[in-house]
């Protein structure tokens, strides 16, 4: 089938293609114009801005934490809404099928659900495959693994360790790898309560610097596209800027990605000794090309925090509100589930112009991207306030007129004019995440991308234009109209398929006996077991 | 070999299922109790849905208890891997399921691989148990018993309020059997592990258990391991959660997803003559309870006969026996996937259900 998408604002900064003319779909791809022929379908865009589906690579979407979010909250997400006809389960609220709805609504086509903890990569893959629309990826955990750290500590060969991080990426179907305060949840089960990147997990004798740059290492000669991930130590607490500071210092010329560093933008000055180091850490990322972030920004309401950062989450469990938590110590990583609300205080506040300062002061659009850690910093839902926020300075004028003076003053937000403009938007949020990701396919609008396409209708409120898209196209397939939902598919989890080492495998049959009593295929599974027709599709390793 | 029967009689499986499906289309207030994998329970759900059912575990009252802690209260769990490599004290709260003894019997005969010094002199774990003197523990090895922490006739909730109290120095009406034993090892202990189950415990012996392991991780660490009363019934709970935001106990009766553990607890439901229509999915069979009312009965069940007094009864295999599964593991703390360990043609429970709701009418496919 040919789809002519006739007359909108071309937004594709990757092919250079900026302003009114015709984008043709043929089936599931982006198609050249045919040079003769008619469209079997013509979508009126004129009036509409056309850019590639969204992708956001940081948003916690499923997995043993967030159900067990869900579990902690029944009374935050009850639904109201009556059964829909045409996609069942959309209105459950907090649900995986509303989870798809409501980011295909708002043009986004990909997700990356950042933290699967390889023991619970099945039931991730099980949340994620209910999860409609959309296509969606993972990051496997490591570093505060037992068979990590041991390998570490004994001095395992670069090329063992690599074996293992292949081994965990195929068998978990993962996209990338990250970790999440290196060896601090290993240390915090030996009664540890705080952890930096110098500080060594007892019983290993390996620093967290260690894990990071054994782990930055190998994911660099697996040809594993996304950089490490990285989860810094000491998050959330007064000071931290200094450990993001170090941990950006510590990429020493090798890519590497630091997760919400809004998080981490906290110095020690004024009389509370907590305020903005945003300007300090936006300057270390500009000039540090091999470092990228994303943001983790912080909008006001109620959210609760789900981190697999154990150690972070037990020090904050006495600020839950409301008041109860789940501690869990994992086999790896494990978590923590904090309900919180965002209070227009002086905290609040302070963290909220962090994340815009950090916005509007890294130069580059490629290098920073736009997460509220969902649901963390806030729910995914504030997407389009968020997008108002960085492209309009009135708005952010007038939202900082009801906030705290005093968490103002500590910060150079209120001074800074720029806003973001389209092509920036197209960058940050489509063609930079699909560079990140490895994702050749998609993020931009070239003859044989994936036809994953988002319209929007000018309108001067940009909440309610990027909120509601005209038009999304997922795979060619027409999937929202007006900014809702006409019928229901099913994505893909993007994996890597590196092939795993044999000797590996002895050694991880082995290993599970050993310390588990279990074989190894226990942990593992067939891609049968996730019950969808299709549910992966294969992503390259550089070579 | 017969797989499908309207009443007594045998038929056609494509025909039980729409009798099925039209008998869920005329119900008023259809119920329905699970006791299956993770892909039947999917398909439950949707079903459930598509015909505003109420949905519970087989046996429901337990695999409440057990998610009430997390809705109501929050708490500290650990996987039971790492109980396993760490755990150096162990305590078994109250009397654990069956299907737990194995793995508690591990627990005595391995030791700790990343053990303390100490601990390794003795080279075993100390073993706890808190409850009264009929409670039954699981059989260890080696003629091991568990040192009993009990209050005299006292249940276990105010026995776990006396070891708390007396933890934290306070005197107690009646003291706690063997307490100094316990306060001894929790003092030299790195990682006490309490096993619990929401079986044969209450909401507040749960609640208090977790008040005590609070206290403990003030200075030291310490967790609890949950081993579910039902691992059909913990992973109902979990896909549950997933797709419609809350554990079981469930309804669409207002054709959205509502969480009521007393109003949609579906025994109470059947009990209160509520319910005029019970879909049950449980590849064992259980004999039905004598009818005490004119409610239908819609059986999936492991049978080569009808199930009696159903209208419907329809043939499914066993998880993970009959067809491949996806089930939740008490022993990796997550879902796992099992093979058929003797494949047989029975279907799944997940495809008779999602066969009879294809015969529901709805303008949209099942979403799962
Ligand atoms: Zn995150």
């Amino acid at each position: 089938m040919l789809t002519k998408i006739a007359g909108g604002d071309i937004i594709d900064p990757v092919n250079g293609r900026l302003g009114k003319g015709d984008l043709w779909i043929s089936d599931d791809k982006i198609a050249a114009a045919p040079a003769a022929g008619a469209a079997d379908r013509t979508i009126d865009a004129d009036g509409c801005i056309v850019m590639a589906g969204a992708i956001d690579i940081h948003s916690h979407i499923g997995g043993g934490n967030v159900n067990t979010a869900r579990l902690l909250l029944p009374e935050q997400h009850a639904a109201h809404q009556a059964r829909p006809a045409t996609t069942p389960l959309s209105n459950a609220g907090w649900s995986t099928f509303q989870t798809g709805c409501l980011y295909a609504k708002m043009g986004f086509t990909t997700v990356v659900e950042p933290a699967m903890s390889p023991g619970a990569a099945l039931h991730t893959h099980l949340e994620l495959a209910d999860i409609p629309i959309i296509d969606k990826a993972t990051l496997a955990i490591l570093g505060n693994d037992d068979f990590l750290l041991s390998m570490i500590r004994d001095d395992a060969s670069s090329t063992m360790i690599e074996d293992y991080v292949a081994w965990t990426v195929a068998s978990t179907r993962a996209l990338g790898v990250k970790v999440i305060n290196a060896g601090a949840a290993a240390a915090f089960k030996e009664n540890v309560r705080t952890f930096s990147l110098d500080d060594v997990v007892p019983s290993y004798g390996v620093s967290s610097r260690k894990i990071v740059k054994t782990l930055q290492a190998a994911v660099g000669s697996l040809g594993v596209p996304h950089p490490l991930h990285v989860h810094c130590n000491n998050l959330g607490s007064p000071g931290s800027a200094d450990t993001a500071a170090a941990t950006i210092a510590a990429a020493e010329g090798l890519p590497l990605h630091l997760a919400h560093l809004q998080f981490y933008g906290y110095g020690t000055e004024g009389k509370r000794r907590f305020s903005s180091a945003a300007a300090r850490l936006a300057e270390l990322v500009n000039a540090t090309p091999e470092v990228t972030i994303d943001i983790g920004q912080v909008m006001f309401g109620q959210t609760v925090t789900i981190s697999s950062d154990v150690m972070r989450q037990f020090s904050a469990r006495g600020s839950a509100q409301p008041k109860k938590s789940v501690i869990h110590d994992g086999d790896g990583n494990g978590g923590g589930i904090v309900p919180y609300r965002y209070g227009k205080d002086f905290y609040g506040t302070m963290q909220w112009a962090i994340g815009l300062e950090l916005f509007l002061l890294i130069d580059d659009p490629w290098r920073v991207f736009f997460t509220t850690d969902h649901p963390n910093g806030a729910p995914f839902t504030a997407y389009p306030a968020l997008f108002e926020l960085l492209m309009s300075r009135e708005a952010r004028t007038e939202m900082i007129a009801g906030l705290s003076p005093s968490a103002m003053a500590l910060s150079t937000l209120a001074a800074i004019d720029r806003e973001y403009t389209f092509e920036e938007i197209a960058i940050m949020t489509r063609a930079a995440p699909a560079r990140l990701l490895g994702l050749t396919d998609r993020g931009h609008l070239g003859a044989g991308a994936t036809a994953d396409i988002a319209v929007y209708r000018r309108d001067d409120n940009i909440a309610n234009m990027l909120g509601q898209a005209a038009y999304v196209f997922k795979d060619g397939d027409l999937v929202v109209q007006d900014g809702e939902i006409t019928h229901y598919r099913w994505g893909k989890a993007l994996r890597l398929n590196p092939s795993p080492d044999k000797a590996m495998l002895r050694r991880l049959e082995d290993y599970h006996q050993q310390r588990y009593g279990l074989s190894l295929d226990w942990f593992d599974f067939p891609d049968s077991a996730v019950a969808r027709e299709q549910p992966f599709g294969e992503v390259a390793c550089r070579t | 070999m017969a797989v499908a029967w309207i009443g007594n009689r045998e038929t056609l499986v494509e025909r039980a299922a729409a009798h099925a499906a039209a008998l869920l289309g005329s119900s008023r207030c259809p119920v329905f109790s699970l006791d299956t994998d993770i892909h039947g329970t999917r398909a439950a759900i949707a079903l459930a849905e598509r015909v505003g059912a109420a949905y519970d575990h087989a046996d429901g009252a337990a695999v409440s208890r057990e998610a009430a802690l997390f809705t109501d209260k929050g708490a500290m769990t650990v996987a039971p891997g790492e109980t396993r490599r760490r755990a150096d004290v162990v305590v078994i709260v109250g009397e654990l399921p069956q299907i737990h003894h194995q793995f508690v019997g591990e627990l005595a005969e391995t030791v700790p691989d990343l053990s303390a010094p100490d601990l390794s002199a003795k080279n075993q774990r100390e073993i706890f148990l808190v409850g009264s003197n009929e409670t039954s523990a699981p059989r260890l090895s080696n003629g091991r018993t568990a040192t009993l922490l009990s209050c005299g006739e006292a249940g276990l909730g105010a026995t776990l309020a006396a070891l708390r109290a007396q933890w934290r120095g306070r005197q107690t009406s009646q003291p706690v059997s063997n307490f100094d034993d316990f306060a001894k090892a929790l003092e030299a202990a790195h990682f006490p592990v309490f096993l619990f189950s929401g079986d044969a415990t209450d909401g507040l012996a749960l609640e208090m258990l977790q008040g005590l392991i609070t206290d403990l991780n003030r200075k030291s660490r310490a967790s609890g391991l949950h081993l579910p009363a039902s691992e059909n019934g913990w992973g109902s709970a979990l896909a549950s959660t997933w797709m419609t935001g809350f554990p079981l106990r469930t309804g669409f009766a207002r054709g959205f997803p509502e969480f009521d553990p007393w109003r949609y607890d579906v025994a109470r439901m059947i009990a209160a003559g509520e319910a005029d229509l019970h879909l049950r999915i449980s590849s064992s069979i259980v004999q039905p309870k004598k009818k005490r009312n004119r409610m239908a009965l819609i059986a999936l069940a492991k049978t080569h006969e009808p199930v009696a007094g159903a209208a419907v009864t329809i043939a499914i295999g066993e998880a993970g026996v009959d067809h491949q599964a996806v089930v939740y593991s008490s022993r990796t703390g997550s879902l796992r996937s099992v093979d058929a360990r003797a494949a047989s043609e029975l279907p799944s429970a997940a495809t008779v259900v999602r066969l009879v709701a294809s015969h529901v009418s709805a303008e949209a496919a099942l979403p799962c």
